[in-house]
This record gives C-alpha cells, sequence and structure tokens, in this order.
C-alpha cells in the first residue's frame, strides 16, 4: 500500500458532476456537426477548404488519442504512429505503385501492428512512466526516420507524393479530397460514438475512472488499455497516410513531438471524458494558428494560457461548460 | 598513446557536460520527487537562466559571479510564484500538472521569442587560454563550468542534508503524509521545492550562456537529457541522477568520438525504453516498484 494510491492518480478526474450530467448526448450535436460540415462548400476560398481538410484530418487524428485516455493513459507517441501510416503509405504508393486505399489500410496496419507490440511491453507501465516511455519512443521513431536513408528520405523526407485516388477517381483537388477527409472523420466519430454504446466502450471508461473497481469486475485493465492503444493508434495511422497523400510530402519533423503534443493540447481544451471532447477541441484548435500565422509567439502564449485555464476552471474540458451552465440554470 | 589521450579527452569532456546535466537532472529529479510532477518546463528555464545571465552581464555590467547568483535568485523567485499560482491546483494530480507544464513551456519559450527574437545571442567567454593536465587539453572557460557546479552541488548538497529546510525537503520527498504529520508545511515546501529545482535548471543555462549562444530554443536538448539522465537514475532519486549523468555525460562523449551522433542517440533512447520497461525505478533502485 505504500504511496501508490496517492500517486496513481491517473483518471482525467471527471468533476463532482459525474460523467453522465455534463455529457451531451450524440443525438443532440451530431446534426450541428452535419452542418459544419458542409459549411465550407459554401465558401470560394481555398484557404478556408484546406483548413477544412485539416480539422477533418485532426478529428481522426486526436479521437485516436481519446481512446487510449480514456483508459487513463496518455501517449506522447501519437505523432509517431501517424508517421508510421503515413510513411508505410506513402512507400506503398511509390515503391510498390499501390493503389491508395490499400496502402492507407497497410499504414493503417503498420500503426496498429506496432502498437501492438509496444503496447504488450509498455502498457505494464501507468502514469507518468507511461508518459515518459512513450516520449522517449517518440523521440527514436524521428531519430530513425532520420536515419532511414533512402527509404525514408533522412532529413529531407519524402517529396512528389501522388494524389490519393479511389477507383480511378483522383481526389487532386482540395474540395474533392475535404470530402473524402470529411467522411473519413464522420465514420471515425461514428465509430467511437457506437463504440461508447457496447461493453467494450463502457470497459475503457471504466479502467479510466477506476482501475481496481474494473479489476474486481473481471475487466483485464491491460487488455483494454491494448485495445484502446491499437486501434487508437490505427486511426493515427489513418490520418497519417491521408494527410501524406493530401500534402504531398513528409519529413521526420511533421511527426516530431510538437505534434503529439498538440494532440493532447486538443484533446484536453476540448475535453477527455466523452465523444464530442476531441472533436470540439480539434474544430477549436486547427484554425487558430493559421489564421494567427503573422503573431506565432502571441498565439503560442495564449494557447498556454488557455490550457492552464482549462485545466484549472474547466478539468473536463470546453464541453464541460454546457453542464457547468445547465447546473447554475438549475440552481437559480 | 593517441588512444590513451582520445580516451583521456573523451573522459575529460564527458564529466564536464556530465556535470551540467547533473545541474538540470537534479532540479527535475527534485522537483519530481517533492510534487510528483514531470515538469516538460524545465528546459525552459534553463533557457530562462542564460537570458538572465546573459543581460546581467551584456546589459547591467555585472561580473559573472553576481550574475549567476543573480540567475538563482530570479528564478527560485519565479519559481516560486508559478508553484502558487499555477501548479497549486493541480497538487496530486500529476497529470494534469504535468499538462499544465507544457503550457507553461509554451508561454515562456514564445514570451522569450518575443522579448529577445529568434536569433541566438554570444556572450563574452568568462575566460581565455587553455590549460592541459598532461595531454589533455582544457580550455579555461569549460574549468570554470566546472568549478562553478561543483560549488553549487555542494551548496546544494550542504542544504539537503545538513539544513532544517533541507532536511524537511527530503521527508517530503520520502513520504509525504508521514512529513506533514511530523508538521512540515506542504504550503511551503512544494513552493521551494519547484523554485529550487528550477532555479537550479536556470544556474546550468547561465553557467553554459558563455560557452554556447543563447536564443530561445536552447531550452529543448538539456530537458531530453535531463528525461535520460532521471530515467536512468530513478525519478525522485538524487545519487541515481548523480550517478546516471555522469554516466551519460562519459558515454555520450565517448559515443561520438566514434559513432554518428544521431546513431548514439538511437541506442541510448532503446536503452533509456529498455529501462524503463524492465527496470523503472532506476539503475540504483530497489528492482520493481
Amino acid at each position: 500500500m505504500h504511496a501508490s494510491p496517492s500517486i496513481s492518480t491517473m483518471k482525467p478526474r471527471t468533476p463532482a458532476d459525474g460523467g453522465g450530467v455534463h455529457k451531451a448526448r450524440w443525438h443532440l450535436w451530431l446534426p450541428g456537426l452535419l452542418v459544419l460540415f458542409a459549411l465550407p462548400f459554401f465558401s470560394n476560398s481555398p484557404f478556408h477548404m484546406h483548413l477544412a481538410v485539416l480539422v477533418c484530418l485532426n478529428i481522426i487524428f486526436v479521437n485516436g488519442l481519446s481512446l487510449l485516455s480514456r483508459t487513463g493513459q496518455l501517449s506522447f507517441c501519437h505523432a509517431a504512429f501517424m508517421g508510421m501510416g503515413a510513411y508505410a503509405s506513402v512507400m506503398a504508393t511509390t515503391h510498390w505503385h499501390m493503389p491508395f486505399l490499400l496502402s492507407a489500410v497497410l499504414g493503417m496496419a503498420v500503426a496498429a501492428a506496432i502498437a501492438f507490440l509496444l503496447g504488450a511491453v509498455i502498457l505494464r507501465l501507468q502514469g507518468v512512466y507511461f508518459v515518459l516511455v512513450t516520449f522517449c519512443f517518440g523521440e527514436l521513431f524521428r531519430l530513425f526516420l532520420l536515419e532511414g536513408g533512402t527509404y525514408t528520405g533522412g532529413a529531407n523526407g519524402i517529396a512528389n507524393i501522388p494524389p490519393a485516388s479511389i477507383f480511378g477517381f483522383a481526389f487532386d483537388t482540395k474540395t474533392s479530397f475535404y470530402v473524402l477527409a470529411a467522411v473519413c472523420a464522420f465514420a471515425s466519430i461514428v465509430l467511437l460514438i457506437a463504440l461508447f454504446r457496447t461493453p467494450q466502450g463502457t470497459a475503457l471508461d471504466a479502467v479510466g475512472d477506476n482501475q481496481e473497481l474494473a479489476e474486481a469486475s473481471g475487466i483485464g485493465i491491460q487488455r483494454t488499455q491494448m485495445f484502446a492503444f491499437v486501434l487508437g493508434s490505427a486511426m493515427a495511422g489513418f490520418a497519417g497516410a491521408l494527410l501524406a497523400h493530401y500534402l504531398g510530402f513528409v519529413s521526420p519533423e511533421s511527426f516530431n513531438q510538437h505534434i503529439s503534443v498538440a494532440a493532447i493540447v486538443m484533446l484536453v481544451i476540448g475535453g477527455r471524458a466523452s465523444v464530442l471532447g476531441p472533436i470540439l477541441g480539434a474544430l477549436i484548435m486547427t484554425p487558430l494558428p493559421e489564421l494567427f500565422r503573422s503573431a506565432i509567439e502571441t498565439q503560442n502564449i495564449l494557447y498556454g494560457i488557455t490550457l492552464i485555464l482549462v485545466l484549472k476552471f474547466l478539468p473536463g474540458g470546453l464541453v464541460g461548460i454546457s453542464g457547468k451552465l445547465r447546473r447554475k440554470g438549475t440552481k437559480a | 598513446m593517441d588512444f590513451t589521450f582520445l580516451i583521456g579527452q573523451a573522459l575529460t569532456n564527458g564529466l564536464i557536460i556530465g556535470l551540467l546535466y547533473l545541474l538540470m537532472a537534479i532540479g527535475f529529479t527534485l522537483v519530481f520527487g517533492v510534487m510528483r510532477v514531470v515538469n516538460f518546463a524545465h528546459g525552459e528555464f534553463y533557457m530562462l537562466g542564460a537570458f538572465v545571465a546573459y543581460v546581467c552581464v551584456t546589459q547591467l555590467k555585472l561580473p559573472f559571479l553576481a550574475a549567476v547568483f543573480a540567475t538563482f535568485a530570479a528564478t527560485l523567485v519565479v519559481g516560486w510564484l508559478i508553484e502558487v499560482l499555477v501548479l497549486k491546483g493541480f497538487r496530486g494530480n500529476e497529470l494534469n500538472g504535468m499538462i499544465s507544464t507544457i503550457g507553461l513551456g509554451m508561454i515562456l519559450q514564445n514570451g522569450a521569442l518575443l522579448v529577445f527574437g529568434p536569433d541566438p545571442q554570444s556572450m563574452p567567454p568568462v575566460a581565455q587560454g587553455m590549460v592541459s593536465l598532461g595531454p589533455i587539453m582544457l580550455p579555461m572557460s569549460r574549468l570554470y563550468v566546472v568549478v562553478f557546479s561543483i560549488v553549487v552541488l555542494a551548496l546544494l548538497y550542504l542544504f539537503l542534508m545538513h539544513s532544517k529546510g533541507g532536511r524537511a525537503l527530503r521527508a517530503v520527498v520520502q513520504d509525504p503524509e508521514i512529513a506533514s504529520a511530523q508538521g512540515i508545511r506542504s504550503n511551503f515546501m512544494y513552493p521551494l521545492g519547484f523554485g529550487i529545482g528550477v532555479a537550479l535548471a536556470a544556474v546550468a543555462g547561465a553557467l553554459m550562456a558563455p560557452v554556447f549562444s543563447v536564443s530561445p530554443s536552447i531550452g529543448s536538448t538539456p530537458l531530453l537529457k535531463a528525461f535520460i539522465v532521471v530515467i536512468l537514475g530513478g525519478l525522485g532519486s538524487i545519487p541515481g541522477a548523480a550517478l546516471a549523468s555522469l554516466l551519460l555525460g562519459v558515454v555520450e562523449s565517448a559515443a561520438n568520438t566514434f559513432l554518428s551522433s544521431s546513431m548514439s542517440d538511437m541506442l541510448l533512447f532503446g536503452f533509456v525504453i529498455l529501462m524503463l520497461i524492465f527496470r523503472p525505478s532506476g539503475l540504483l533502485g530497489k528492482s520493481g516498484r
């Protein structure tokens, strides 16, 4: 019993109002989200379209991270899995001339397989030890890409990646790629909603909320976290495959620690305990730095302040606001 | 002759770098030991220390010794304030505490970018010339770093081992509950521990400022090294950090003589991951947790 209960405060600490109260039901926000997905079509600016694509890719990316986070573990190498998906699918399309869809599936499979192997050894670590080991793995992966020679292109990365195409239709314009990205993002959201309505999804939350209780109820902690890690990493890998074929360029620095940290920031600001949280985080935090390119320092300072304020006053993330307001309303 | 010379030179360089890592890592491990927070902003305090020393020497025309003192005092106060204003709310919640230090790091680094700009600044060297120890050559400026770090470490040792505050701090590291039952006030110890921890990082930055250049982005490498040292030595263990940092310095400088630097980094990270998996309590820790 020595010191371990007070130390292993891994859970995202859903505030006293509990999980169910402030969690907006999916049928309330999903239609609104669909309207948002349609918005970019009414803008003629390619820049807006570009932002919309990035938002969609980030939704898939952060959704993946949220799976593991709900089991109580925080990964600092999420970008590495995105990188694995990206590099694997790019190699498949450029070296072996695989069709895009197959290469994206391959990227996903590579990320999932490596997550499985890695998870088998590192998921026994909890809390900060897991954070540190994933941080080191992320750095190791970046160095591996740098040293990869002709296969990974080293520091220069790989350029001139052909655009995505499915059954002969090339998604080579921003608008057409947006359709693809939006469909994929939407699919990932539906996947998460469906998952959290099954016992397997509930098990994720159970492990995150109270490990001892979950284990006593017959839920395997490592097995559950492994499921979340593999599925989450596969989603990151898929987002990476999409990103690589959208930008046409990958380099080791596209998947460094800053990207992993950015995913964590989006997740924390949006909210860790619901499906809507990561979506909200990606929606809000993706366009901000792109819009404020000229004042990047001020922007980052505001980021840092927002992060600390959200942690302090809204530990459940921005999704918690509605619950807070509602409780105030019922009190009055 | 040639080979022993190479080894000797690599050893001395390694020990110098190792001392620097030690300053970084002791602060890092102290913060973790006291507060259970992995301080992702630790490297930014190194950067801050380098800038404080830079401003003290070039703008205020202070002597280097005074600049180092001023750096320590200033960052101690800043660290104290940050603990009280920001981290206080996350006591007992190591994950949120850690994420908030990411925010802190962003604020500090970009604040420095706003104030000083991205270009590296250079500071006048503290000393010139070389000292030779047998066949091994040592630049005076590096010898200064060695002397200063040893003095700082000795002072820290005296403080931790032979003063009331230091004893209390160690008690909090070992067992916060027993410590508070003995009347140690955590409201005083947490800010003190964080303040001293980041001030040590700042001193490391101040000492290295004349040797390397000073820019807002210099904090990330020392942070990474502190990570490695602290994992190898065991989180929260000061003797472990001491052993690991000297070892890391020597191994690194030897490896850089024979291998490419990113290759040796890769081996290092691989080793660190294995260490975390099989011996998370570090080189000196008891096996198991």
